[in-house]
């Protein structure tokens, strides 16, 4: 009440009217009084506004009132230092947003800090997932969670209504309490029963907001409605919240359905739920009051430990690990922390650099209004109301650069929005302008204003006012002030040189990259990808579906040649085979590992120019039957048999003792996955040998080859109009949007974060330079005076750039000479400090500097010397 | 005669309680009740209306006074009466204490 009391004094409406009231009152007791009865009015008018607490208030609107006069004075100042400002906090924002979408954001989930990730681990996998049985004696045994939830991302045929074509969404397929421990609730319907969580004949299930406003738009009566997944038929029970995405990174579900649909929704003969040996469910916990997380981790490892005991064919040298969200996704892509570290590290670089930027703008006014603050202070105001006016002079500064910046950051945004992976349902990255890049935009202003706001506070603490006042504004430790202005300079430029390095090899490596060849031909091909599994087809049915479809194609018009794969190369997802190669010695408490692979038919080499290095390609007699063969990489070769020759070696499949094939070719190095991976290891198996649920067609076309989508798209049609039909696109584009437009955007990006770097410090530079100008305008006069040159002015005010930009580029030098490996160990194949980077930067900021020195150092010499020496 | 802190605010609520009373009204009647012992400068009164208002012991309005002109004229809120309350037992409190340290006045001889 009493804090109401005072707080209501500040609303500036009821200010005002107090302040009236007071005025009025005061006039009619006068009127009633006398004056000479009330005397001292003033001063009591003073004291009722210190007990409203107005003066305290009116000396920070004082302060205020007074810096934004002061920066309307100086336009100019207080542009740069905005726009700096601006440039930083932007850059910082919208990577931090990148960083957010990538790895920091909290699940959408209630208390989220709460909920903790479980895997099993094993000697090959820190990350691999959790068999449902197993899930189920960890939630029945387990106390340190108030409730386990497993679910499994799935990738269903989705028709939203009986007559609608099937199209490929994701789902989730989730455990009966996954919504609770979630701390989610529907918008609309409800969430399922226990009852609903096994197999049923009478299915359930769950659409996302996104979902019911696309299909049903936003219809409360389609509740109870039904729809069909992979053609059986489900019911509607309720909508998931707006706010809830799913608990996967990239991967956004359309719908939620029970896990115990899983059997029928994959047309599976047993079911997956009672394989203790499908190590393939998220699970997620939710600590329970009192347990921590190291509690938690010892309960399941005890009870982990257990099960490998009692079931050993599927749980052998298996564990279970709890993590927090954060900890997953970090250790989970390593390759992503770096990106967002290295990113993270050059804006952070910039706003450095920014803050110098200001810091010294603010020093050079200081110091011309050092009269000002003298006087202010032999007037009787004390050190401390200075530097208050000072500091409220900063955040004012960083406030409006804060705001600025968000500006620049939505840019920014808006840019890496576009990010995305060319995929079948889309996989996206959800980099947005939210509450939380705002926070973070004003913490940064904040931080900032303590950055360039302490300098000039601390000279006002330490200076000597009575000779600044004696001096004329000269100030008495100049010398000193303008070597530390040297030193913010000088490592402005050292700053400015790491940040240009590091973009510069980023460049190299990016067109290393655009010049390094996809090992593929992605011209004239486009690729189609089926999934008659969807519909229930038995494996017979499937292979009869995909030679149906492989003859009826190769005799379309406009078609040269047809082939068939597991998986493209550098689509989002690859497919992998678990090898151990015969005499390959794995490490202790291993005996296989997971290598990228795939089926494919005897066109495919051919159709995809992948070069056969040695040994034969595959023949329409690789056919079940026969001997089974496989063609490996060059890396396979690498890796496994280094120096010997991996013709008619053979490989074991899914384990030690599982089936053998006999190696028959060696096939050239590849990309797979991303143009910058390393070389890896791969293994070709022949189709027929291999029959896969789902392929990918890739077509030869004689012209254009997305003219072919339509004819591709109906000669599916024509065999079986319920198989979906995705990903059907040219593989050039598939090429494109892999290679070169993410690269591009990244490329874009730090090649933006160098330009602003090489920007702020330049300015920095100039104004630094310029300000010694000024102060050395008698100077110059007196040079001009006794006879100096032009030249020799211009000479004298350029040396001093120069100095200051050659310090600060040795200093930057060294540093990115100790950066350099560190980025270059990051980003294989990205981070390449080539001499061209290390030879063209140095150049660039030297003549940057040049020419921000020359500016101010032809107006020295142009100084006309008369007028000059009046000026003092 | 000088006043101890916090007595003015005593007296305005003291003198407030016979009823309402606009500012130089207070600063009478505190004068004559005092037998113009304590002449309380308006300069100080006034400020302490205010802040008495603020914290809630005090309301105010305007009312028409006694020669028929407007004036804002204070009274004593709940609080305020609770307040006074307080503040008389503490003041009785002192008084009794200092009373009893004193005594009649003694011969001081010297």
């Amino acid at each position: 009440m009493m804090i109401w009391n005072r707080l209501k004094y500040l609303w500036p409406p009821r200010r005002r009217q107090e302040e009236r009231d007071m005025r009025e009152e005061l006039e009619s007791l006068t009127a009633i009084a006398g004056a000479k009865e009330l005397v001292n009015l003033t001063l009591a008018i003073e004291d009722v506004r210190a007990t409203w607490g107005w003066t305290w208030l009116d000396s920070i609107y004082a302060d205020i009132r007074y810096s934004l006069r002061g920066s309307c004075r100086h336009p100019a100042f207080a542009a740069v230092a905005v726009l700096s400002l601006a440039l930083a906090i932007g850059a910082n924002s919208a990577i931090f947003s990148f960083a957010d979408a990538l790895l920091l954001r909290p699940l959408p989930v209630k208390n989220p800090a709460a909920l903790f990730d479980v895997t099993s681990t094993t000697p090959d996998n820190p990350f691999e997932g959790i068999s449902f049985p197993d899930y189920r004696d960890l939630r029945d045994k387990s106390r340190s969670f108030s409730g386990l939830a497993a679910y499994r991302l799935a990738t269903l045929a989705v028709a939203p209504s009986p007559t609608a074509p099937a199209q490929m969404c994701f789902a989730n397929l989730v455990s009966d309490n996954f919504f609770p421990v979630a701390g989610v609730t529907p918008v609309a319907g409800r969430t399922f029963l226990p009852d609903e969580a096994g197999a049923s004949t009478q299915p359930v299930a769950m659409v996302s907001y996104d979902f019911w406003k696309q299909h049903y738009a936003g219809d409360h009566s389609v509740m109870g409605s039904s729809l069909r997944l992979n053609g059986i038929v489900f019911t509607i029970i309720g909508v998931t919240p707006a706010s809830f995405a799913g608990l996967e990174r990239f991967a956004q579900p359309s719908l939620f359905v029970p896990l115990g649909m899983a059997q029928r929704l994959d047309g599976e003969t047993a079911d997956p739920l009672e394989d203790r040996g499908r190590h393939d469910l998220v699970v997620k916990g939710r600590l329970s009051a009192g347990a921590s997380q190291e509690s938690a981790q010892a309960e399941v490892a005890t009870i982990g430990a257990a099960l490998a005991r009692e079931y050993v064919k599927t749980n052998r040298n298996r564990r279970v690990a709890v993590r927090t969200e954060l900890q997953r996704r970090m250790q989970q892509t390593p390759a992503l922390l770096a990106l967002v570290k290295m990113l993270m590290g050059l804006v952070a670089l910039i706003l450095v650099i920014a803050c110098s930027n200001v810091a010294n703008l603010l020093l050079a006014r200081g110091r011309t209004r050092s009269r000002e603050i003298a006087t202010r202070l032999s007037i009787g105001a004390g050190r401390s109301r200075v530097v208050r006016q000072l500091m409220t002079e900063s955040v004012i500064l960083g406030v409006a650069g804060g705001v600025a910046g968000l500006v620049v950051a939505s840019g920014g945004i808006r840019v890496l929005e576009t990010l995305s992976v060319p995929s079948d349902p889309p996989f996206v990255l959800g980099v947005r302008l939210d509450w939380r890049v705002v926070q973070f935009s004003l913490l940064a202003a904040l931080g900032s204003c303590i950055l360039f706001g302490l300098a000039p506070a601390w000279k006002v603490v330490r200076t000597d006012f009575v000779n600044a006042l004696k001096a004329g504004g000269q100030g008495a430790s100049g010398k000193e002030r303008i070597v530390g202005r040297d030193i913010l300079v000088a490592g402005q430029i050292a700053l400015a040189m790491v940040v240009l390095i590091a973009a510069g090899m980023f460049l190299a490596g990016f067109r290393n990259m655009l010049v390094m060849p996809p090992e593929f031909r992605t011209d004239h091909l486009i690729s189609m990808d089926t999934a008659p599994a969807v519909v229930h087809y038995s494996p017979e049915q499937t292979k009869v579906f995909y030679r149906r479809l492989v003859d009826r194609v190769r005799t379309m018009p406009g078609v040269v040649g047809v082939a068939m794969t597991e998986s493209l190369p550098l689509a989002p997802s690859q497919t992998g085979v678990t090898v151990s190669p015969e005499g390959y010695q794995f490490p202790k408490g291993r005996e296989t590992e997971l290598e990228f692979g795939a089926a494919v038919d005897a066109a495919y080499f051919s159709t995809l120019h992948v070069e056969i290095k040695r040994g034969r390609t595959f023949t329409d007699d690789d056919r079940a039957g026969t001997r089974p063969v496989a063609i490996v990489n060059q890396q396979f070769v690498k890796t496994y048999w280094p120096g010997q020759d991996p013709i008619g070696k053979r490989i074991r499949l899914d384990g030690a003792a599982g089936p053998a094939i006999e190696v028959v070719g060696v096939a050239k190095t590849g990309h797979y996955l991303a143009v910058n991976e390393a070389p890896a290891p791969y293994v070709y198996v022949p189709y027929e040998q291999n029959p896969r649920s789902r392929m990918t067609l890739v077509v030869q076309s004689m012209g254009d080859a997305a003219a072919l989508a339509k004819p591709l798209r109906e000669a599916v049609r024509s065999i079986d109009g319920n198989v979906p039909v995705f990903n059907l696109r040219p593989v050039a584009k598939l090429y494109e949007s892999r290679v070169t437009d993410t690269w591009l955007q990244f490329f874009q990006m730090v090649g933006t974060m160098g330009f602003i770097g090489l920007a702020l410090a330049t300015t920095g530079l100039y104004g630094l330079v310029a300000y010694t100008v000024s102060r050395r305008e008698k100077e110059f006069g007196i040079r001009v005076a006794i006879g100096a040159s032009h030249r020799d002015i211009v000479w004298l005010v350029e040396r001093r750039g120069l100095i200051l930009a050659g310090v600060g580029m040795a200093i930057g030098g060294v540093l990115a000479a100790v950066a350099a490996p560190l980025l270059a160990a990051a980003f294989p194949g990205l981070g390449v400090p080539s001499p061209a980077v290390y030879t063209l930067v140095p150049l660039a900021l030297l003549m940057v500097s040049a020419v921000a020195s020359y500016i101010p150092a032809r107006r020295a010499a142009g100084l006309d010397p008369l007028r000059a020496l009046r000026n003092e | 005669m000088d006043l101890l802190q916090g007595t003015l605010d005593m007296l305005v609520l003291r003198t407030l309680l016979a009823g309402p009373l606009h500012g130089y009204g207070i600063a009478k009647g505190i004068r004559s009740t005092s037998s113009e012992a304590l002449d309380i400068e308006f300069g100080s009164l006034y400020p302490a209306l205010k802040r008495l208002e603020a914290k809630g012991w005090l309301a105010s309005g305007w009312e028409t006074s006694e020669h028929n002109r407007r004036a804002k004229f204070y009274k004593l809120t709940a609080a305020g009466r609770k307040q006074l309350v307080r503040q008389h037992s503490k003041w009785a409190d002192f008084v009794n204490a200092v009373g009893r340290i004193m005594g009649t006045l003694p011969e001081v001889k010297g």
